[in-house]
């Protein structure tokens, strides 16, 4: 599905992605890597295996699109450093793109571990008429684009029959990404009239609102 | 002092109260003095406490012989209750015997409810007897050199067996006693348990798989016969008796004449919300009850509650409505009469509850039941014949619960450690895990100290290490504190205190209650108007509120099923009412008197059953009904094997799976006790139905399986098994960790163990207790053979029928869909634009 924002083009995918076209920019939001290590750590049981599903999904997202550069739009590592950053830095071996993060509330690991894989952090990011940020931010004049809220929508139709999907949420100013990590849950979403919404089906985006 | 002389002065103690023992209390005595293990068959109320409690505290005078002159300190015995409300009246029995015999013992109580400063100090000193919950028995088993302190243990009775033997506290139980009789050397093990269908095994359950302690045991019923007089409360007109809902509030009036005819009477009801819904009706209604009428439920104050009970005792209350938080221990004599509102689900509560009344010698126990609507008179016919026969239930016993075993093992190693060649054969031994394979204990092992089944170099999981020597062991602090908050198998909702602001506790209630509502709304609680004014960490605060309307919060709980004997005795019924009516339609009226004599239910019931005749059918012993109809929800199909909500459950998703093969669908099906739903925004071709014979027999395990796979059950008690297992941490004492934090990630484990692990023990734990606990097999199984042998009647109808109108008004649904994703989204997009 492709959507077009102040002139400018946007892939999205069903992963939860997120490809602008002009900036050949791959966007990313609440990856949340490490969260399995970190529920381990704490003495609960959370298949291992599920740790790597989340490179995978990174590296065939990638595939698609070759983008020049990934901006991680915050929560990319959901608690301090586990041996998942050693995942993360062989990942990061075998990327060509430049990568950037946008720090969010659980990004708590130091900067300096960052830039020591030369990832670029900032606390927010202008291109343009683009602010890129973790929150939400509403302001005139640019539009906003962001993670954190894990946007779901449920969707109801005859004979009681519902499905909650994740989503990524349009309003006037503002594109929230859905949250891409696997072991993340959702917030269902109340869209006003001018809204609108795109769900993620399992190979497709479909714009419901 | 030699056996005779014990007696004496428990014979002699019993004459100064103006009693006799009972036959049942002396054979206790008997068996309990030969050193015998056993399970006593005594209800509520008969004096069991001193069955047991008395040779006891002989046992301990002849071993001490200068009782009087040095005592002997310590631990001897343990009384088990499933409920700390129980706990009080327990001590104050045993209490009264052991200082009216100067025998010097001690009792002490240990709970959820007890200080941290009396726990400090019984650890120091142990109260003689002690009495406990599950939970707080491997608390104990939690700390650090439990083994000096069970040393000298004599005894352990598990009150109230029944009760904890159908659920996971069982299993819990069970492990407790197999380390326990190895650690106390001289140990006898009794239960005791109200009637239900398998006595035999539930001792069998109690004292371990064909071990020595089965061996040398004794099965003791105290065979008191009790008349139970059964009547339904019937309206004088039908007209305004609603086709669903589950209220019974149409019929308050018709309560009234009993309750100014009896002493006290109590008032059962199913859910705490129904409770508070009476109290507030009736108070409004009839305003001269105020002060006589009180409410008890388990969300209720702990005051409020003690004072409930014991103003039932001085007779100063006319009536109580309740629920089920009364339907154990406490003994009230002035309860004359018995009101339960709605299915009570099963005969051995109905027959319990019941029993609350006439407690007098002699006096009959008296039952009215209020139907809350029309079909549920059948049931209460149904509940009147299986009165007469006596016909009680089952409580099936746990098997192969790992999620229990695996936090059991991380107990053991929180506390002393343990060596798994010990307690491996101790484990073998209990009923629960007589079936425990090496690798399955080896898995359990892997599972607590590498939470996995292989070791990979980038994993960091910490729970119990492995010391040189082989002893398995918990050495981290913070895994070893959250393990001891952990210990228990009751996963709740949280619970949150509510409170006045100028202070005054007033009860509990659910978060996910609370979540719903905004500052300055009004709900009913505990019989009162309140507003919600602020919540505050672990508490709501509320102002009293002149508001009329006012939300009532559901509170969860589950839903019951009928058993196999009350679903047979309600077919009967039907079959029953079936003939009758084709009897009174085929002969002229002249002669319809003459007839078959019918119960009253079935007459007050007669213009409903007319109808469902006239629009479909009434399915008689040798018909299986099925109804269709359309309506603006959608294409409804009806089935109505009468089996029970459970096995209607399995059948509905199992049908619902067999018919999503034949082409892409998605449902939502719903069930209760009569039939279940199938509802679709498609019309099912039911001649395809038909045709392919889906309700087959064969294939039916597979089947399920996949079933289940597509639908949410497995994945709800999958819920509990991950909290039991120690999966998901539910968070510190008042410290708001959102139970929807806990939901989620239990739900989000379930896909993930399915995707990445679905070897898990513990993740087909959850569909091996859906398919023995939830679905019974076995029943399911005898339903479709049963099915197999009728005559199926598919009926097309106009519009829903009386029999249908309950089931396809029920919120609660599970689905199934064979649909693409985006198919699916497409089509609710096409409906929507309609």
């Amino acid at each position: 599905m492709k959507i077009e924002i102040e002139n400018n083009h946007f892939q999205l995918s069903s992963s939860g992605v997120a490809y602008w076209e002009e900036q050949k920019t791959l966007l990313i939001a609440d990856v949340h890597l490490g969260k399995i290590s970190h529920f381990r750590k704490y003495g609960s049981a959370v298949p291992k295996d599920a740790i790597l599903s989340n490179f995978n999904k990174l590296t065939e997202s990638i595939k698609i699109y070759s983008p020049k550069k990934i901006i991680f739009l915050g929560d990319l590592f959901h608690s301090a450093k586990n041996l998942e950053w050693n995942l993360f830095e062989n990942w990061l071996a075998i990327q060509t793109a430049e990568v950037v993060l946008i720090a969010g509330n659980h990004d708590i690991i130091s900067p300096l571990h960052y830039e020591a894989l030369k990832v670029k952090i900032y606390q927010e990011l202008q291109l343009g008429k683009f602010k890129l940020t973790h929150h939400p931010e509403e302001q005139e004049n640019t539009f906003n684009i962001c993670g954190h809220i894990h946007p779901g929508y449920r969707l109801a139709g005859m004979a009681k029959q519902h499905l909650k999907l994740k989503c990524f949420f349009k309003s006037k100013y503002q594109l929230i990404l859905p949250a891409f990590g696997e072991f993340t849950g959702v917030f269902l979403m109340k869209p006003e009239a001018e809204d609108q919404i795109f769900v993620c089906a399992s190979s497709k985006v479909i714009q419901v609102m | 002092m030699n056996k005779k002389e014990l007696l004496t002065i428990a014979e002699n103690w019993f004459t100064q109260q103006g009693w006799k023992p009972f036959p049942f209390q002396k054979k206790t005595w008997d068996a309990y003095l030969k050193g015998k293990n056993g399970l006593l068959n005594a209800p509520t109320g008969s004096g069991k406490t001193y069955a047991l409690w008395v040779p006891i505290v002989l046992e301990y005078l002849k071993q001490n012989p200068n009782y009087k002159t040095k005592p002997q300190k310590g631990l001897k015995a343990i009384w088990i209750t499933p409920l700390r409300a129980l706990s009080v009246e327990i001590a104050q029995a045993a209490t009264r015997f052991a200082e009216e015999t100067n025998s010097g013992l001690t009792v002490g109580i240990r709970t959820g409810d007890t200080s941290q400063k009396e726990r400090a100090a019984q650890k120091k000193s142990m109260p003689d007897l002690l009495i406990t919950t599950p939970e707080s028995l491997h608390l104990l088993l939690s700390s650090k050199n439990y083994p000096k302190l069970f040393k000298n243990l004599n005894a352990i009775v598990v009150d109230e067996w029944h009760e904890l033997l159908g659920s996971k506290r069982g299993v819990q139980t069970e492990l407790a006693l197999s380390r326990l009789k190895t650690v106390s050397k001289n140990l006898k093990i009794w239960g005791i348990s109200a009637t239900i269908g398998n006595l035999p095994q539930a001792q069998e359950v109690l004292l371990g798989a064909e071990g020595e302690a089965l061996q040398n045991s004794t099965l003791i019923k105290a065979n008191i016969q009790k008349q139970i007089e059964v009547k339904s409360i019937i309206p004088e007109s039908m007209e305004k008796f609603p086709w669903r809902g589950h209220l019974g509030l149409h019929l308050l009036d018709e309560i009234i004449p009993i309750l100014n005819n009896s002493k006290t009477t109590l008032i059962f009801t199913n859910t705490r919300s129904q409770c508070e819904l009476w109290f507030q009706k009736l108070m409004n209604k009839y305003p001269e009850f105020a002060g006589e009428v009180a409410m008890h439920h388990g969300s209720i104050n702990k005051e409020t509650r003690l004072w409930v009970e014991q103003a039932i005792r001085n007779e100063s209350l006319k009536a109580v409505i309740c629920t089920s938080s009364l339907d154990l221990g406490v003994d009230f004599a002035p309860v004359e009469t018995i009101i339960q509102i709605g299915g009570p689900k099963g005969v051995a509560r109905f027959l319990q509850r019941a029993g609350r009344s006439g407690h007098q010698p002699g006096k009959a126990s008296r039952i009215y039941f209020l139907p809350t609507h029309a079909m549920e008179l059948i049931e209460a016919a149904a509940l009147q014949k299986a009165v007469e026969k006596k016909a009680v239930e089952d409580r099936i016993p746990y098997l192969q619960s790992f999620d229990v075993l695996v936090q059991y093992l991380t107990t053991l190693a929180v506390s002393d450690g343990f060596y798994p060649n010990e307690i491996y054969p101790e484990i073998k031994s209990t009923f629960c895990f007589q079936g425990l394979t090496e690798d399955e204990w080896r898995w359990c092992l892997n599972f607590i100290t590498k939470g996995s089944q292989s070791l990979q170099t980038y994993d960091e999981y910490k729970k119990v290490e492995i010391e040189d020597d082989g002893k398995f062991k918990v050495n981290h602090r913070g895994v070893a504190m959250r393990h001891r908050l952990q210990i228990g198998t009751i996963v709740s909702d949280a619970m949150l205190t509510v409170k006045y602001i100028k202070g005054g506790y007033i009860g509990t209630v659910e978060e996910w209650f609370i979540s719903k509502l905004k500052p300055g709304d009004v709900f009913m609680f505990a019989g009162r108007n309140l507003e919600l004014s602020r919540i505050k960490g672990m508490q709501v605060l509320v102002r009293k509120s002149k508001k009329k309307t006012a939300k009532v919060p559901s509170w969860m709980g589950g839903r019951m099923t009928f058993s196999a004997q009350m679903s047979e005795l309600l077919r009967e019924e039907l079959y029953e009412a079936a003939e009758s009516l084709s009897v009174t339609s085929s002969l002229s009226s002249s002669l319809k008197t003459s007839s078959v004599e019918k119960s009253p239910e079935l007459t007050a019931l007669q213009p409903i059953l007319e109808r469902q005749q006239l629009e479909s059918i009434i399915p008689k012993q040798d018909e299986f009904l099925i109804e269709t109809f359309k309506t603006r929800e959608g294409y409804h199909a009806i089935f109505y094997p009468f089996e029970g909500r459970f096995v209607h459950e399995a059948l509905g998703s199992l049908l619902a799976y067999r018919i999503s093969l034949l082409s892409p669908i998605s449902f939502s099906i719903a069930f209760n006790d009569y039939g279940f739903e199938l509802l679709s925004d498609q019309e099912i071709d039911m001649q395809q139905v038909l045709d392919n014979n889906l309700f087959s027999a064969e294939f039916l395990m597979d089947d399920l399986y996949k079933s289940l796979n597509a639908t949410e059950m497995a994945r709800r008690k999958f819920r509990d098994i991950a909290v039991v297992a120690g999966l998901v941490f539910t968070g510190y004492p008042n410290k708001l960790i959102k139970s929807k934090h806990l939901q989620s990630s239990s739900q989000l484990l379930f896909d993930v163990f399915r995707d990445y692990e679905d070897d898990n023990l513990l993740f087909q734990q959850a569909f091996r207790e859906t398919f023995e606990h939830q679905l019974e097999e076995g029943r399911l199984r005898l339903a479709l053979e049963r099915i197999h042998q009728q005559k199926i009647v598919w009926k097309s109808c106009q519009k829903p029928t009386p029999f249908s109108f309950p089931i396809i008004t029920d919120r609660l649904r599970e689905k199934l869909s064979s649909e693409k994703l985006e198919d699916r989204i497409q089509r609710m997009l096409k409906q929507l634009e309609k």
